[in-house]
């Protein structure tokens, strides 16, 4: 629980720090269009400089009869600036610092420039106009004033003028200028005789416009070097340096974004479907645990079952036994009372004693089963304790043999042996419901006159007792059950028993530590080997045989 | 300068409010003033014209109508002003080009204008505004005079204050702009009508664009000289003019002449302190020349006549002969554009 809490928590981390990231980056995204349109622009600013100074140069030298073009390259230079100050958002602040101080320098340049061609156009302006007026002027002034000899000195004087003003026009230098000033002079000092000629007005109008021309020319020059030399397209080069640097590196930024981004997901991913792995384990598990334990209830409930079924056929099989071998003990003694009643007095002593000797003999049998009965009940309740005593055990089994021997009337002979030490610890009564169940069955189903081996061998730890017969044998299927209660082998029906021999044998056997095996060819005989521990403790009696039925 | 508002803006604004339906009349004459005329082509001859100094307005421009409409009213409104006596139509009348017939304005309650007003007509056009050249945009020219205590004495505040007092203003407003009269939707108001006034397809202009029979004899032969006599040194570009400064009196003093000077004839010295600025004035446009008089910033010459006259001589140091004279006024006449479709 605390490791998926740990792991949910992270996965919660994980997802949050991507969808920040995303948003962030959908925010600074890289926006091709705005992109273009600002490089366009920072390129633009060079092109639009070099369109202006083209033309100031163009209205210099009078290839451009208006002002409206300089206007507007200024105007234009002036709109790219305004938009070049919006810097686009995904470049980063710093970067936007950068360049808007590298725009305010350039602005700054761009108003002196602005300044400077402001100036350029008023002095050109007046400029133009004079160069193209004063040779007009001053040529048709000449025509006028060579008209008469007194004239000729004003058109020669006017002459030298335009010529100092064309020389100082292609090169306005000190030599140029001083050529100018002393025409200037010359014409000045001529103006008696243009009064005569009635040309004092024009010849003042000569002599300012070429002293327009004298001092507006270098003027003009002058800003138009001014205005070439403002460095606006070295600092436009710088700009678009500067920016195409930060530009790579917020498109570095924008791919380490999306490198961290490409983990995050990948580890919300991962942490997700461990996550989702996890569960499905968990509830595997679970699903396993539960089947597992509903199997074995399945299996108790079988068990049970199988026990209750077994349970109820022995108790249908004891009533149908105990109600077939109680009825004939019970029907000879009714018959033999019956008889004894109506025909004693009839009778003879030995026929009556014969009948007697029934009736005592069946009662006998009743009450064998009885006790057999009662002694698998007992064992089954988990009452039945075996009580060890010193015993004789060649005495036992000597006195057993001869008993069995005299009640079967000596229709076979028993071979009995003994070897080891006779003094054992064993509970005589539990002994001879084994050894006496044992040998009478083998007297049983043996055919009469053939002989039974009894072996009984008792070492220092256990005693052997092994009886082995010529008789019917056991049908091997039958073996697994030879041992419970009113089960009878198949060949054995023409037989009388009960079926409780051999489970009367279990049951003592199982109170003292014992064990039986079984060895059996069918018609050909049987043969059982019994071991039981030689010393059998106080303790060892304690053991419960109520574990199997 | 663009703007594409939807005209929608316009027609709801007409649905719903009945105030506007003069607003309706004017949009009509704007519908076919600027965007409608269109003058079909005409016999061409002028192909040896070339390049030249001068260049036709456009025949088109962009502005927004209904906004434009607003701001005709405005433009009349003296509740704009700080005391609500004083309308921009005091200084600039109608009938006399947008600018004054006084030399000097002079409006109720405020002092006399420095210098003579100036036509509104094809602001849009110049670069820079006021006879110094003050005002960098028709914007800061606006805002200036809005709070100048010598003409309006008002701001955008106070004038949406008093027009909001008046349910037909802010019905007007709601309906033209999306957030009703606010300062800002006030000022953009008289810009869009600002911007509308322009006087295409003068006569020259026509002429320009090759009709021969657009204009006199007479007054080609003033353009003619115009260009000679170096007038269309400074007089140049589509507005003729307002696109460089220069001094008054280039080869004669205009004001020793005049004999006496005042701080308005410092020009452009008042604005940016140098030496050489002074007597400087922003070249005016000859745009609608004829209908603007007086003339110059004092407004000393009153007729065109005078006005032809001072500047040959005190810029060019030329003395006219009378029909040369009349060929530049003539020419100068040839200016005069036409509004709304109809000529002024």
């Amino acid at each position: 629980m605390n490791e998926s809490g740990v792991l949910r928590a992270s996965l919660a981390i994980a997802a949050a720090g991507f969808l920040a990231l995303l948003a962030y980056s959908a925010l600074h995204a890289l926006d091709y269009g705005e992109e273009e349109a600002y490089s366009r622009d920072l390129r633009r600013v060079q092109a639009a400089t070099a369109e202006l100074n083209e033309r100031v140069l163009k209205s210099r030298s009078a290839l451009l009869s208006q002002y409206d073009p300089l206007v507007h390259a200024l105007r234009d230079l002036h709109a790219l600036h305004e938009r070049l100050k919006r810097v686009p958002e995904f470049l980063g602040r710093s970067a936007a610092l950068d360049m808007r101080a590298r725009l305010r320098d350039s602005e700054a340049q761009l108003q002196q420039k602005d300044e400077l061609v402001e100036d350029f156009k008023t002095q050109n302006s007046v400029l133009q106009n004079s160069l193209h007026y004063f040779p007009i002027l001053a040529n048709s002034v000449i025509d006028r004033a060579r008209v008469t000899p007194a004239g000729a000195t004003v058109a020669s004087r006017i002459q030298a003028l335009i010529s100092a003003i064309m020389l100082f026009d292609t090169a306005a230098d000190t030599e140029s200028t001083s050529r100018v000033q002393s025409a200037q002079v010359d014409l000045s000092n001529a103006k008696q005789a243009a009064q005569e000629l009635q040309l004092n007005h024009e010849l003042e109008l000569i002599l300012a416009h070429s002293q327009i021309i004298l001092e507006r020319k270098p003027l003009t020059d002058g800003l138009v070097k001014q205005i070439l030399a403002v460095p606006l397209p070295r600092i436009a080069l710088a700009l678009e340096e500067a920016y195409s640097l930060h530009y790579r590196s917020a498109t570095d930024r924008a791919l380490i974004l999306r490198q961290i981004l490409f983990g995050l997901a990948s580890i919300t991913i991962v942490l997700g479907l461990t996550d989702v792995i996890l569960r499905l384990r968990r509830s595997a598990l679970a699903l396993e645990l539960a089947t597992g334990e509903l199997r074995q209830a399945n299996a108790a409930l079988a068990r049970e079952r199988e026990k209750e079924r077994q349970l109820g056929e022995l108790k249908t099989r004891f009533v149908s036994m105990t109600s077939h071998e109680f009825r004939t003990p019970l029907s000879v003694i009714v018959s033999s009372t019956d008889l004894l009643e109506n025909y004693s007095d009839r009778w003879d002593a030995e026929r009556r004693s014969d009948h007697l000797e029934r009736i005592r003999s069946a009662a006998g049998s009743m009450d064998r089963m009885l006790d057999d009965i009662l002694l698998i009940g007992r064992a089954e309740a988990g009452v039945l304790r075996a009580s060890p005593a010193q015993l004789n055990l060649d005495e036992f089994c000597r006195n057993l043999v001869e008993s069995l021997e005299h009640s079967s009337g000596r229709s076979h002979s028993i071979r009995y042996s003994f070897s080891g030490d006779p003094q054992v610890t064993l509970d005589e009564r539990l002994l001879s419901e084994v050894v006496g169940n044992l040998l009478s069955n083998a007297l049983k189903y043996s055919p009469t006159g053939s002989q039974v081996d009894f072996d009984v061998d008792a070492n220092d730890e256990q005693c052997k007792f092994a009886v082995e017969d010529r008789g019917i044998g056991i049908p091997e299927a039958d073996i697994p059950r030879l041992f419970v209660s009113f089960f009878r082998a198949g060949n054995a029906n023409q037989i009388k028993g009960s079926g409780l021999g051999l489970a009367v044998v279990q049951k003592a056997l199982d109170v003292q530590n014992g064990t039986i095996e079984v060895q059996s060819r069918l018609g050909q005989g049987t043969k059982f080997v019994v071991l039981v521990p030689r010393d059998l403790g106080p303790l060892a009696a304690s053991k419960s045989s109520s574990n199997e039925l | 300068m663009t703007r594409n508002r939807p005209v929608i803006s316009s027609v709801r604004c007409l649905a719903a409010v009945f105030v506007s339906l003069t607003v309706l009349a004017c949009l009509n004459l704007f519908g076919c003033g600027l965007h409608e005329k269109r003058h079909e082509s005409e016999p061409v001859e002028l192909d040896s014209l070339g390049e030249q100094p001068i260049e036709p307005l456009p025949l088109t421009v962009d502005f927004d109508v209904a906004q434009a409409a607003l701001g005709e009213i405005l433009f009349a409104e003296p509740r704009l002003s700080g005391d609500s006596k004083v309308a921009c139509t005091d200084c600039h009348h109608a009938e006399h080009g947008w600018a004054d017939d006084q030399p000097h304005s002079r409006v109720v309650g405020r002092p006399e204008s420095p210098v003579n007003v100036p036509t509104m007509y094809n602001v849009r056009f110049l670069y820079k505004l006021s006879w110094g050249g003050k005002y960098e945009s028709l914007e800061a020219h606006i805002d200036a005079l809005m709070t100048n205590p010598k003409v309006m004495a008002s701001s955008w505040e106070i004038a949406t204050q008093h027009l909001s007092e008046l349910s037909s203003y802010r019905q007007l407003f709601a309906a033209v702009f999306r957030d009703g009269l606010t300062p800002s939707n006030l000022r953009q108001a008289i810009l869009d009508y600002e911007r509308s006034l322009v006087t295409p397809n003068a006569p020259f202009d026509r002429y320009l664009r090759g009709n021969a029979q657009a204009v006199s004899p007479e007054a080609k032969q003033g353009y003619a000289l115009f260009k000679s006599y170096g007038c269309a040194s400074c007089h140049q570009g589509m507005a003729i003019g307002g696109n460089v400064f220069e001094r008054l009196g280039v080869l004669r003093n205009f004001f020793d002449d005049r004999g006496h000077f005042d701080n308005a004839d410092l020009g452009r010295f008042n604005i940016t302190k140098r030496e050489q600025d002074r007597f400087v004035f922003r070249v005016p446009s000859l745009r609608n020349v004829a209908l603007t008089a007086p003339y110059f910033h004092d407004g000393s010459a009153a007729t065109l006549e005078d006005a032809v006259t001072t500047m040959a001589s005190y810029q060019l140091g030329r003395e006219l002969s009378e029909p040369d004279r009349s060929a530049v006024v003539a020419f100068l006449r040839s200016l005069t554009g036409e509004y709304r479709g109809n000529s002024l």
